[in-house]
């Protein structure tokens, strides 16, 4: 009985533990209602201004039209949820692969676009070569714009702290009125402790991204071959007593799952290698900072990869330790293509000896591995 | 991925590689067989058979479809889908077989036969592309 009809059903990504077809049912009965919900609520609605044409309920407002947005919704969610619920049964994930791959082929902004198209799934690069650089070719730019945290972290602090102002007047006047409301203190407490928290967090991320000045980097060429050394530059302003600077190369990679309804991303460092690095010194902000050095990349290194859900992310990382500031990373993304040494396989002399043969041999026979 | 019913018997696929090759280097040209036996050719549906590369680790999972060819009775001479059939096709210069941390990514010929009334009935067989070490360097 367990195994006809499960209670509780886990799901992992897109994976389920319940039987798929089941689920395909229950989504294309849903999707079916939900359309033909639509379609015959729609055709009595329009029929019904046909039949007894009525102008003053057409009058923009939330009226007539509003019903009809509404239902017209209905029609397209379900519509759209029951083509792809009959496609994804009917067709099998190679077959959806394929035609995904024909469409995309077909897609007219890609083609405005230059991609790598005989590199499937390595990152496009021109977002890379568009600022020429001072020193050398390009100027990299950096990979995650700090503009976005500053503006999430003032938003959380403002909208914080605003009802925290709300509460402490509350409190206070409790208090003033010797009539103390104990469990708001209580409560209180905390949350103004959350709120300074995130003021000085806030200010933090203001003094380091205003005061401690630009970090740029350039690089002689792009995209970046294994097995081949370039050159990188880099050069930081600001008025700073710099302890240690240093430039890594950096390799990453990145995976994204669901884990419930949340969506989270894990990232694991798996290569990085120190390209230079200088301690103690001062950088005025009439003379910045700037240095070049050698950038080897391995020639046994995997190329950039990017797909839906993983990655693999090359970077340059300049990390500073400057004196009356907090630590900070810098990254600028760099696209590796894959390499001589990667490309080709050094292949045995039985396995040539074979390959050479004009028939194809009764050896290499796979059987059963059924999914 | 197959849907079986136990009473049934599943149909015998195999897929051989020329020259017992499992690594191959970008642009090589993959040339395989695949058969179909002890199955009755009026059950099969169709026969879909691709060459695909997939991710396995943490995060979900990702496919990529490089050569995909489907097949119906119509299409074979008697409308007998079994007898043995070459594939052939340049293989591409990315994405290269890697084994990382928390990634991997595996090429494969897939053999999927759909069957009339008992759902379908998949083979892999896998194989590299590229010479990507196994392990990446430690992080220093």
């Amino acid at each position: 009985m367990a195994r006809l009809f499960r209670f509780l059903e886990k799901k992992r990504g897109q994976r389920r533990t319940g039987s798929n077809l089941a689920g395909s049912v229950g989504e294309a009965i849903f999707c079916g209602t939900l359309f033909l919900l639509g379609v015959l609520a729609l055709t009595a609605l329009v029929a019904a201004q046909v039949v007894r044409y009525d102008p003053q309920s057409l009058a923009i407002g939330v009226g007539w039209w509003l019903v009809f947005l509404v239902l017209s919704s209905f029609v397209v969610i379900g519509g759209v949820g029951l083509i792809r619920t009959t496609l994804r049964v009917s067709a099998s994930a190679e077959r959806r692969g394929a035609m995904a791959r024909q469409a995309s082929e077909l897609d007219i902004v890609r083609e405005a676009a230059p991609r790598p198209k005989h590199y499937p799934t390595v990152p496009s690069y021109d977002g890379l070569t568009n600022s020429p650089g001072v020193e050398l070719a390009y100027r990299l730019p950096p990979s995650a714009t700090p503009g976005w945290r500053l503006l999430a972290t003032t938003l959380f602090t403002l909208a914080w702290n605003g009802v925290a102002c709300v509460l402490a007047v509350w409190t206070v006047q409790g208090h003033l009125a010797r009539q103390p409301d104990w469990f708001l203190t209580a409560f209180f407490l905390p949350f103004l402790a959350v709120g300074v928290w995130s003021i000085r967090y806030l200010l933090m991320q203001i003094w380091l991204h205003t005061g401690m000045g630009l970090t740029t980097v350039e690089i002689s060429d792009c995209p970046l071959v294994p097995g081949r050394t370039y050159r990188v530059a880099i050069a930081q302003h600001g008025h700073i007593t710099v302890k240690s600077l240093e430039l890594w190369l950096v390799c990453e990679e990145e995976a994204t799952y669901r884990q419930g309804t949340d969506i989270r991303t894990e990232v694991r460092r798996v290569f990085e290698q120190q390209l230079w690095s200088h301690r103690d010194f001062r950088i005025e902000p009439s003379e910045p900072f700037q240095a070049t050095a050698p950038l080897p990349i391995p020639a046994t290194a995997m190329h950039s990869f990017h797909a839906a859900h993983n990655s693999v992310n090359w970077k340059l990382a300049v990390r500073g330790e400057v004196a009356h500031w907090p630590p900070f990373e810098r990254g600028f993304s760099i696209v590796v293509y894959p390499g001589e040494a990667t490309l080709r396989v050094e292949v045995s002399a039985s396995v040539a000896r074979n390959a050479l043969r004009p028939q194809l041999a009764a050896n290499g026979t796979t059987t059963g591995a059924k999914a | 991925m197959s849907d079986r019913s136990g009473d049934s018997v599943d149909p015998l696929l195999s897929i051989c590689l020329a020259g017992g090759k499992q690594s191959f280097s970008a642009g090589d040209e993959l040339i395989c067989e695949y058969q179909i036996d002890a199955i009755d050719p009026t059950d099969i549906q169709a026969v879909e058979v691709s060459v695909v590369w997939y991710t396995e680790g943490k995060g979900e999972e990702d496919m990529g479809v490089h050569y995909f060819e489907r097949r119906l009775p119509s299409d074979a001479e008697d409308g007998d889908l079994r007898p043995m059939r070459r594939l052939r096709t340049r293989l591409p210069n990315s994405p290269l077989s890697y084994s990382g941390a928390i990634l991997t990514i595996r090429w494969c010929i897939r053999l999927r036969v759909f069957l009339r009334r008992r759902g379908d009935s998949v083979m892999e067989y896998p194989f590299t592309l590229g010479a990507v070490p196994l392990r990446v360097p430690a992080v220093a």
